[in-house]
């Protein structure tokens, strides 16, 4: 049976809500978009046809409160709701509500959200689907001591993770005995208060392994199929920041052994609508299932870019109950596609949050340039949700020429007003090992232990010497003059000068 | 004529600017540079360096002579100041003003979760000191260096805002 969307309440904020309202503007359906406080004129707020604000800022008083957004879709009489990522878009009981309200949900059964994003019950669900699994335990802080016996018999250093876990909130990687506790007690506060469930687990942490991940798409006419890989290794505090499709280790054989094996599980969990089946892959090629992310991925472009499907729009479609037109045949890569996740945040001060306006923000274009930004110039960065304000996405025939895209979308990106990943990027771009495809999900950690990522040639160095002189310089001027003159002048350095130089065109004398 | 000593990334730069008819020169360790300054907005200009072209943006970082020159998608730290008065400073053996830091502030705006030390404790560089939770992640503000602890300005549950005072060192 299919059931039209006419309209869709878009429950999320930033660039992922934006991407899903560009999607409804595609599609002629009418998209309405949910504020908090601090974002009453946010992007997505401005860009949907229709604005409901919700509640305050803080996360449980608007997109995590599930009253609030349901109020929403009455008033705004939507007939659909899309998640996003993030927020209440893995939440089962959210998900429940909508199909109880004769909302349509756009994502996976309310069961299978449940059972897949219990970390334990989709081990078990792998395991019965035949897939391989990391060697771990479902032994946590209840009981430490047992817990402790275990990490040391698989030997350490072990990985401490949240049973409800996602994006690397409640995840510890233990190195040794001694730090076990503190681990395990840190990672249970962190999944407490990010999910509202302490329960953690113990898995073997595999050296140096690759993020390799299968995109999938099923129907509710039994069609389960795979989109190819994205490999997501370039990660720092288990949270992934550069993306890429195809992956640089991928060979056809071991595509379409990876690709059967999420199939299955798709098969074995009942999945609709798309959804990522995550492995990670070892320096030997194995690969041992991670988990399976029941919503849109952050880093579905890339995926997008290389074989033309947009995925927001195969969402929709298979929610109206449309059989999917694709076939498993019909998917082929074209080229190859990078993003970089573009975080408000120091690099070089651990990958603090960084909050203030942006007062100035001009994003790269240009022949294979993909830009999804959740913000604007003048936006301000809040401190209450994820500090990601963009992806910025290239797409080349191959690895090199995608690479060489990025370098320059990086170059002509402009953010100032708070710190950004850009430059981070630009230095791991230029990485041999990165160019030459050697990751790991360590690779940060081993390229740059000392978190250092502000290495400018020192032509740029002196570059930036001459700019900052140029500037106390003007600014010191601009003192001299308006103490002589009327008063203070708020005007810099910059537009006294440019004054200057015009008296002077018009004769005047300096 | 003004004299600068510039530092990025512990290199130096003494740099001598001067007015010309319609440009600048800078002097930079003795050699002689071209600058054309075309302003764009408040804080940021173009930049033309020996026709070298440099969008930049120069932000301010609160304390005095610290900038930030936003040029080329890179954020480059900066410590500018007068050359005399550097050369002065260095005469008399004092250092830059970031190594007599006595108060550990907030990086960054949260939620205090935890307080690792007391008053009286000797913390040595990398030591967990407070955890902070900022955008739902738990951050683990460590020590830089060996200090004793001489106060806890913060408690467990308090939100702070950057730039904080959270701990004092003796």
């Amino acid at each position: 049976m299919i059931k039209p969307i006419k309209k869709i309440l878009v429950a999320n904020r930033g660039e992922i809500a934006v991407r899903v309202i560009r999607a409804c503007h595609d599609l002629g359906i009418v998209s309405v978009a949910i504020c908090s406080d601090c974002d009453r004129t946010a992007y997505h707020a401005r860009l949907a046809d229709e604005w409901y604000h919700i509640g305050g800022s803080p996360s449980s008083e608007s997109y995590l409160n599930q009253d609030r957004v349901m109020q929403a879709v009455k008033d705004s009489g939507a007939d659909a709701v899309h998640p996003g990522y993030g927020f209440l878009a893995e939440n089962a009981t959210f998900a429940q509500r909508c199909v109880d309200e004769g909302i349509t949900f756009i994502g996976p059964r309310p069961e299978t959200i449940r059972g897949l994003g219990d970390k334990l019950v989709a081990r078990e669900m792998a395991i019965k689907a035949n897939l391989p699994v990391v060697p771990g335990t479902d032994m946590g802080a209840d009981n430490p001591d047992e817990a402790l016996a275990f990490a040391k018999k698989i030997g350490f250093p072990v990985l401490v993770k949240a049973a409800a876990g996602g994006g690397g909130k409640g995840m510890r990687v233990v190195e040794s005995a001694d730090l076990f506790q503190e681990a395990l007690d840190s990672a249970s506060r962190e999944a407490k208060s990010a999910f509202g469930d302490g329960r953690v687990f113990i898995e073997k942490y595999l050296v140096r392994p690759r993020h390799v991940e299968i995109q999938i798409l099923c129907d509710t006419h039994g069609n389960h199929l795979h989109l190819c890989e994205r490999e997501c290794s370039i990660q720092r505090r288990h949270q992934k920041v550069i993306e890429e499709a195809p992956s640089p280790i991928m060979t056809d054989e071991l595509r379409e052994r990876m690709g059967t094996a999420a199939v299955s599980i798709a098969r074995e969990a009942g999945y609709v609508g798309a959804g990522t089946v995550e492995f990670l892959v070892d320096q030997n090629r194995s690969f041992y299932f991670l988990e399976v992310n029941t919503r849109l991925q952050v880093e579905h472009p890339v995926t997008e870019l290389v074989t033309g499907v947009d995925l927001v729009k195969e969402q929709v479609a298979v929610a109206e109950g449309r059989e999917l037109t694709l076939r498993q045949e019909d998917i082929r890569l074209n080229g190859h596609a990078i993003e970089c996740r573009i975080y408000a945040e120091d690099p070089s001060g651990g990958f603090m949050p960084s909050t203030g306006t942006l007062e100035h923000y001009r994003l790269p274009a240009g022949p294979g340039v993909r830009v999804d930004s959740g913000v604007l110039v003048w936006s301000e960065i809040p401190i209450y949700y994820d500090p990601m304000i963009a992806k910025l996405c290239t797409w080349g025939r191959d690895r090199t020429e995608a690479i060489a895209r990025m370098q320059r979308a990086l170059s002509e990106y402009r953010i100032s007003g708070v710190e950004s990943t850009v430059g981070f990027h630009q230095v791991v771009l230029a990485n041999k090992k990165f160019i030459a495809g050697d990751l790991s999900t360590g690779f940060l950690q081993e390229e740059y232990p000392d978190s250092n990522y502000r290495t400018f040639s020192p032509e740029l160095a002196e570059d930036a010497a001459i700019a900052a002189a140029v500037d106390k310089l003007l600014n010191e001027r601009r003192i001299t003059i308006s103490q002589s003159g009327n008063g203070r002048s708020r005007s810099s350095g910059w537009v006294r000068h440019h004054r200057r130089e015009n008296v002077k065109r018009l004769g005047g004398k300096h | 004529m003004s004299r600068y000593s510039v530092t990025i990334d512990g290199h130096e730069f003494d740099i001598e600017m001067e007015y010309r008819s319609d440009h600048m020169v800078a002097t930079v360790n003795g050699r002689e540079r071209l600058v054309r300054v075309h302003k764009l907005q408040e804080t940021r200009a173009l930049l033309v360096i020996d026709h070298l072209s440099h969008e930049v943006d120069i932000q301010a970082t609160g304390d005095g002579g610290r900038k930030i020159v936003f040029m080329q998608g890179t954020e480059i730290p900066v410590a500018i100041e007068d050359y005399n008065l550097a050369q002065m400073r260095k005469a008399a053996g004092i250092g830059s003003e970031e190594e007599v830091d006595t108060v550990f502030v907030a990086p960054m705006p949260g939620l205090i979760v935890e307080i690792k030390v007391a008053p009286g404790d000797t913390v040595t560089a990398g030591q967990p000191l407070v955890v902070v939770e900022a955008m739902k992640m738990e951050n683990i503000l460590k020590a830089k260096g060996t200090a004793t602890v001489k106060a806890v300005r913060i408690a467990a549950g308090q939100s702070v805002e950057k730039g904080e005072p959270l701990i004092e060192f003796e």
